[in-house]
């Protein structure tokens, strides 16, 4: 049989729900908004003042070393800690970069000095971090990228443009793929560096949403220096460090909560409609699924594996769901959406801004290709 | 999951290859599977049952063997002895008076053919003799026997809450009694199996049949569909697997068991349109083994539980319980 999902099912240790106790306890104290609308897809809201007690509460990188800043928990506490935090819809925008993706990259590449001027305080909730992957010229096809680095007296002059970063405006520092080797051609020749956004010569545009939201944004660089150290692992082995990167970042449980506000709330406005409760009954049944699957992912990549066909499954079914959501409630709710109620309210964000949920961190087309080839199948 | 699963796994396969008749599969035993050794049985787990389920369901096995594993590790738990011959399951309606049920039963899997019926009927459990048959049949032309009981002795009964009380559906005290549940996540691992099996007949043929000068599978459209196709196979089988190991670990497995079931449903729908699609005409053939998984992929849409009933319970779930009481139902 073509085992495309060869996972057993993970079940949490008895001892976590005290951490879960732990981490709800702390949104009793720090609750997120009221307002559906303000909790829907609440991994892109940043709010800095919340990233800042969740990081002294210790649950910001908290599988990092001690010495870093972080707790030494397992990643599937950290799993226990982010599900809690999605579901109640806490404004997690600001630092969810620097804890899923930076600060572990970091650790895997990087040098003891960055560590050591960095984590801690990503771990704090103070310093936050960007993607600088997608430009102009490269979306899908990453290795199109053209941003420039080239070595100088004591470090690097950077020059091109990002696009789409989300959280350029509220990060201290962005992580970029680089084309280091004048001259190369496509995954070669590209490397990573640590930037400093406050280093001269880049500017930072923002780019409203068609919802008006100021999420992502444009970054120019402008023969910018950045010192020796600012380049993260091996010169050149950019491609295979940041295809390592988007592994990891692809199976968390931020792939199928997204769109939770409106279910939580829909639930909660105690409808009678039996269309709308059969629609419930059909959400619930493929929440728990994905569930399910992205923990089992999650545990294999715990585990030391790498699970990139199973993560990309759970991206893509995950992505589908979030999406599917607003649009199947849309369909047995007999309401015009005129922004009434609370309810409507996030319906209507979310039916805007889920397409984009299918774009961001891979798209559909290629995560089907990852599955695709991972079946044998070019 | 139990020690002998590898072994389990070996044995089932090698039986299910050889498409067994009932003898064969009484004399391996699998039906006592869920049975207590101390019982006769092999005491394996849920998570082993599934194991065997999935594979019955990839080998389109034309046995009732998930119904027979279920009724014996019932009626186990009961503490009534196995009748001899064919046990089968049934949802039934009817009542019992002095010990003699009046009722029927739609669609039982090989209801004719069964020496027993462990039936379901409101909120107990009886076991039955054969009862009168009418037959029928399912879409992969397996029986499906409408049976009709007038004044038969009950063999045997209990409430379905004394075995089962915790994976019943529906916070209402009317839910329907649990054997329901089970067989729908019993026929969860059938469809993961069924359905796998079904990606790999697609993937074979995508890999060797040409059309334009490159096999099919060459095709980045035809690479998007299997990789649906595959994404379902790896939601049903997540979600029987899942349910499983919650029947294994005990406590309230209501809302895993509907969810395994409805989200296998969802399966069948988007999946085995893309397994006929990718083979063109040929998976239209009788001779062609795809039919043996779809045809009966089909059936068991329908069985133990459409979409939509299943939704209707765990929607009513939901809504009873709230949005922070479901959360704390999928994550408890
Ligand atoms: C909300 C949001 C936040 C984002 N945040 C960041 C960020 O922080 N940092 C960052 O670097 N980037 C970010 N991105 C950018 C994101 O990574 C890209 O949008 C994505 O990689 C797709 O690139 P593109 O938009 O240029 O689309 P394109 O690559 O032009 O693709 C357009 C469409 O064509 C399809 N397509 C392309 N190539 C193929 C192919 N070979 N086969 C089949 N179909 C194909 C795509 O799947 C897509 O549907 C963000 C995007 C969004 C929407």
């Amino acid at each position: 049989m073509v085992a495309v999902f060869a996972l057993p099912p993970f079940a949490f240790p008895d001892d976590s729900a005290a951490l879960r106790g732990d981490i709800r306890a702390f949104l009793a104290r720090h609750q997120p908004a009221s307002e559906p609308a303000a909790r829907a897809n609440c991994w892109a809201v940043a709010d800095p003042e919340f990233s800042r007690a969740l990081g002294a509460a210790g649950f910001i990188g908290m599988t990092w070393p001690e010495a870093y800043g972080g707790r030494a928990r397992s990643a599937m506490a950290r799993y226990i800690i982010l599900e809690e935090l999605l579901a109640a819809g806490a404004p997690v925008g600001a630092h969810w970069i620097a804890d899923r993706q930076t600060g572990p990259l970091l650790l895997r590449y990087g040098s003891e000095a960055q560590r050591r001027r960095w984590l801690p305080g990503m771990a704090a909730g103070e310093v936050f971090a960007c993607i600088g992957l997608s430009e102009p010229g490269a979306g899908s096809d990453l290795a199109g990228v053209r941003s420039r680095a080239e070595r100088v007296a004591g470090g690097w002059r950077l020059n091109g443009q990002k696009l789409w970063t989300s959280g350029a405006h509220h990060a201290q520092v962005m992580l970029a793929l680089l084309r280091s080797e004048a001259g190369s051609e496509r995954q070669a020749g590209l490397s990573q560096f640590l930037i400093p956004l406050d280093t001269p010569g880049i500017t930072i545009r923002p780019v409203i949403d068609l919802v008006g939201n100021h999420d992502f944004n444009e970054v120019f660089f402008d023969d910018v220096i950045v010192p020796e150290d600012a380049l993260v692992g091996v010169e050149g082995d950019g491609w295979r460090q940041v295809t390592a990167e988007l592994a990891i970042e692809r199976s968390g449980p931020e792939r199928y909560l997204s769109s939770h506000a409106l279910l939580a709330a829909l639930i909660d406005s105690a409808p009678q409609d039996p269309a709308v409760v059969r629609v419930i009954g059909e959400l619930v049944a493929e929440l728990w699924t994905l569930r399910q699957m992205s923990m089992a992912t999650a545990a294999k990549l715990a585990g030391g594996e790498d699970p990139v066909v199973e993560a990309a499954i759970v991206k893509d079914l995950g992505n589908s769901f979030e999406q599917r959501l607003p649009q199947a409630i849309q369909a047995v709710l007999a309401a015009d959406l005129d922004g009434a109620t609370p309810l409507l309210r996030c319906l209507a964000r979310l039916l805007l801004v889920s397409p984009s949920f299918s774009l961001r961190g891979g798209t559909r087309e290629v995560l089907r290709g990852i599955i695709a080839r991972g079946m044998g199948l070019r | 999951m139990t020690a002998m699963r590898p072994d389990l796994e070996r044995t089932a396969s090698a039986l299910f290859a050889g498409a067994p008749d009932w003898t064969a599969i009484a004399e391996s035993g699998l039906p006592r599977l869920l049975v207590p050794e101390a019982a006769g049985g092999f005491g394996g787990d849920w998570g082993d049952a599934e194991a065997v389920l999935r594979l019955a369901g990839a080998a389109a096995l034309a046995q009732p063997l998930a119904e027979a594993m279920l009724a014996a590790r019932l009626l186990a738990d009961a503490g009534v002895a196995l009748p001899a011959g064919r046990v089968t399951i049934a949802i039934a309606q009817g009542r019992v008076t002095d010990g003699r049920f009046t009722g029927s039963a739609p669609a039982v899997p090989w209801g004719g053919a069964s020496d027993a019926v462990l039936a379901a009927v409101g909120g107990e459990l009886l076991l039955l003799p054969p009862g009168v048959a009418t037959p029928g049949l399912s879409p992969a032309g397996e029986p499906r026997d409408r049976l009709d009981w007038q004044g038969a002795a009950v063999l045997a009964a209990g409430r379905a809450s004394t075995s089962l009380g915790k994976s019943g559906v529906g916070d209402s005290a009317a839910s329907e009694p649990d054997l329901l549940a089970l067989a729908g996540w019993a026929r969860a691992a059938q469809v993961a199996g069924a359905l796998g099996a079904a990606l790999d007949l697609a993937v074979d043929h995508v890999n060797t049949r040409v059309q334009f000068g490159k096999p099919l599978a060459r095709q980045q459209a035809v690479q998007q569909q299997l990789a649906v196709l595959a994404s379902e196979v790896a939601a049903a089988g997540m979600a029987s697997a899942a349910a499983a190991a919650a029947l294994d670990a005990g406590g309230d497995c209501r809302l895993a068991l509907a969810a395994a079931k409805l989200r296998a449903n969802l399966a069948i729908g988007r999946g085995v349109a893309i397994a006929h699609q990718v083979h063109g005409a040929i998976g239209f053939t009788r001779d062609y083994p795809l039919q043996l998984l779809t045809r009966r992929l089909m059936g068991w849409r329908s069985e133990f539980g459409s979409e939509g009933a299943w939704a209707d319970r765990l929607g009513a779930l939901a809504v009873a319980r709230g949005s922070a009481g479901l959360w704390a139902t999928i994550t408890g």
